[in-house]
């Protein structure tokens, strides 16, 4: 059980929850007014990465203290590895970026390889993001991962909108069910499935990832999107599409991170256009549990660390003994 | 190590090129730690953009702690830059890049240095370099731009002992056309620093085709260091490869997040793979990636 004590206090207390099994705690469990719960996930403070905008830790070694972050999602993890896309593969939009990366990693035999050992120096959870082709290429990696010690929750890419699959999952609630239901029976990490924003409705999908046994939700994905170079009269992106992500779709993450919230009961964490400790406030606000900075990061790595320090002081400020207290607070 | 700082800006100096800055701040670490090919990314507030943008490092005293960039202005963050006064902070990353210019160590190097307006930075820092290392070694400076104004970075390199070649395309000033004509001569040896001036293809045309004769007419080992436009480096690559003689280029790209983590720069190797162009380069060996 978790004894939890106020911020004015001053004083903060152990949180009993037990190591996951095979598993391994990597943070010291002291309690505070920002730890935060996805799952048997216990993270530091509620503000995580989103994947693919941190790459491995290891890049940013010089300018962040990672056991300050909530928790490192690490760039997507394939069962192969990938090449990815031809460049062009990112361009800047209208308070936004477009990207086309195409999954370009080593895979997951590398990542366990090459990867994880700088990781697991570190006090920091790692939410390794999981893409795949079919439920049973998810299931294998979750497997490689969960026996090798390889993370601490899966995170279940079935909606990057940049690979020929992958988008189809999160696109129908079968087609999630199968993943989820296929990778819950390969690991007894919590499971996070990361949903697509190009949908008319999350919320079945939401359900039926749920109901298939998925610990959390990630919201949103990237929402598909084009440019083109009129001087040129061609697209910018070799790929054609691309996600779009950035300040710009803030107010689109936060509507669906609401709505979801409305029907689901497991943990959010919310992301789209994050850039300051206000904006991640009003994703808790709007029923998030936790929240990831993305493409913030490249402007300002330190970005997740300095939000935990906002929400904490928002926190003080307004009253609240503990971040949770905010959670879906917002008046209707 | 690299390091997220606000430098205070020593100063801004407008040079006679059009639109282009020398942009002075103190930034002791960076100072330092930066070496030729080194680059920062800038942040400059523009209510516009939200990445930062690569810089070269043009100056770097570890002496006064300070270090510049040469831009020119092209965009928001750049027009934002222009405005920057004494006193004001510049927000930057740095020094990034995995891979910078590495001088070339064989006796009797010479040290071709190939430039084209805003690639210019990096190679005067190596020049400079070079020269206070060895105050005899042989650096040739081919420094292209349009026209006479836009010729710029290389103020001062002639002084320490750099032998500039500068060409134009309106034959304003040196020779008259692209650098490859002026690097042709010179990796060919048919030009040498002893004669007056590389002249143009109408007067005394230089070696005419690739295809003709490769063989350099100098025995003195020769590394080609190239920054600019894309085409240019290309064009530089291409003849550095047909002459077999080591050209490292410092590439151009558009780098979103400049510490290896977006993949946005990903540059095509031979192989049909991608290396991220800020921490694998920015500099590579001309035959490690596919021009293109």
């Amino acid at each position: 059980m978790e004894v939890r004590k106020s911020v004015a206090s001053g004083q903060w207390s152990v949180d009993s929850a037990g190591v996951p099994e095979g598993g391994r705690s990597p943070l010291s469990t002291v309690h505070s007014p920002l730890t935060t719960k996805i799952g048997s996930l216990i993270m530091r403070t509620p503000v995580t990465v989103a994947s693919g905008t941190f790459g491995f830790g290891s890049e940013t070694a010089d300018l962040v203290d990672l056991s300050k972050l909530g928790a490192i999602t690490v760039k997507a993890t394939t069962s192969k590895p990938r090449v990815g896309n031809p460049p062009t593969r990112i361009v800047e939009t209208a308070s936004g970026i477009l990207n086309a990366i195409g999954l370009q990693n080593g895979g997951v035999e590398n990542y366990i390889a090459e990867k994880l050992p700088f990781l697991r120096r570190h006090d920091c959870p790692i939410i390794v993001n999981v893409p795949g082709e079919t439920p049973e290429d998810f299931a294998y990696v979750c497997r490689l991962l969960t026996d090798a010690g390889g993370a601490d929750a899966i995170e279940l890419n079935i909606s990057c909108p940049n690979v020929s699959h992958g988008l189809d999952f999160a696109t129908d609630p079968v087609q999630t069910a199968k993943v989820v239901e296929a990778c819950r029976k390969a690991t007894h990490l919590p499971l996070i499935a990361k949903l697509s924003p190009n949908v008319t409705d999350m919320r079945p999908i939401a359900r039926a990832a749920e109901d298939a046994g998925a610990d959390g939700l990630s919201l949103i994905n990237t929402i598909i999107g084009t440019s083109i170079d009129a001087r040129k009269r061609t697209f910018r992106l070799a790929n054609i599409t691309g996600g779009l992500s950035g300040p710009a779709v803030k107010p689109i993450a936060l509507l669906h991170v609401y709505r979801v919230a409305q029907v689901s009961g497991i943990p959010i964490i919310g992301m789209g256009g994050i850039t300051n400790a206000t904006d991640a406030i009003e994703f808790l606000l709007a029923g998030a549990t936790a929240v990831a900075t993305g493409t913030i990061n490249y402007t300002n790595p330190l970005a997740a660390i300095e939000i935990a320090d906002g929400i904490a002081a928002y926190l003080t400020a307004n009253g609240f003994a503990d971040v949770s207290e905010i959670v879906g607070a917002v008046a209707s | 190590m690299i390091q997220k700082i606000l430098a205070p800006v020593v100063r801004n100096e407008k040079l006679a090129a059009p639109g282009h800055h020398v942009l002075t701040f103190h930034a002791p670490d960076l100072a330092r730690d930066s070496r030729p090919g080194h680059f920062i990314a800038v942040h400059a507030e523009t209510g516009q953009q939200i990445l930062r943008r690569p810089f070269s490092v043009y100056t770097a005293d570890p002496a006064t702690g300070n270090c510049s960039i040469l831009f020119s202005v092209y965009g928001p963050s750049t027009s934002a830059m222009a405005q920057y006064v004494p006193g004001d902070k510049i927000d930057l990353i740095g020094p990034l890049g995995g891979k910078v210019f590495t001088a070339d160590t064989r006796p009797g190097a010479r040290h071709i240095m190939v430039g084209g307006g805003y690639g210019v930075p990096p190679l005067a820092f190596l020049t400079r370099q070079i020269l206070a290392a060895d105050p005899a070694a042989t650096v040739i400076f081919v420094n292209g731009a349009r026209t006479r104004d836009f010729l710029v970075g290389t103020d001062g390199l002639d002084d320490i002992g750099a032998t500039l070649l500068p060409a134009t395309d309106d034959g304003s000033h040196g020779y008259k056309g692209r650098v490859t004509g002026v690097l042709e001569s010179v990796v060919s040896g048919q030009w040498t620093v002893d004669s007056e001036i590389v002249r143009s293809p109408a007067e005394a045309p230089v070696a005419s085709s690739l295809t003709t004769d490769h063989s350099p007419l100098t025995t003195n080992p020769t590394t080609i260091y190239t920054c600019g436009p894309t085409p240019m480096m290309k064009a530089v690559a291409e003849m550095a490869m047909a002459f077999d003689v080591p050209c490292q280029a410092s590439l151009e790209v558009f780098m979103p997040c400049g510490i290896g983590i977006c993949m946005g720069c990903a540059i095509p190797t031979p192989d049909g793979k991608y290396l991220r162009g800020c921490v694998e380069g920015p500099v590579f060996e001309a035959r490690e990636i596919v021009w293109k």
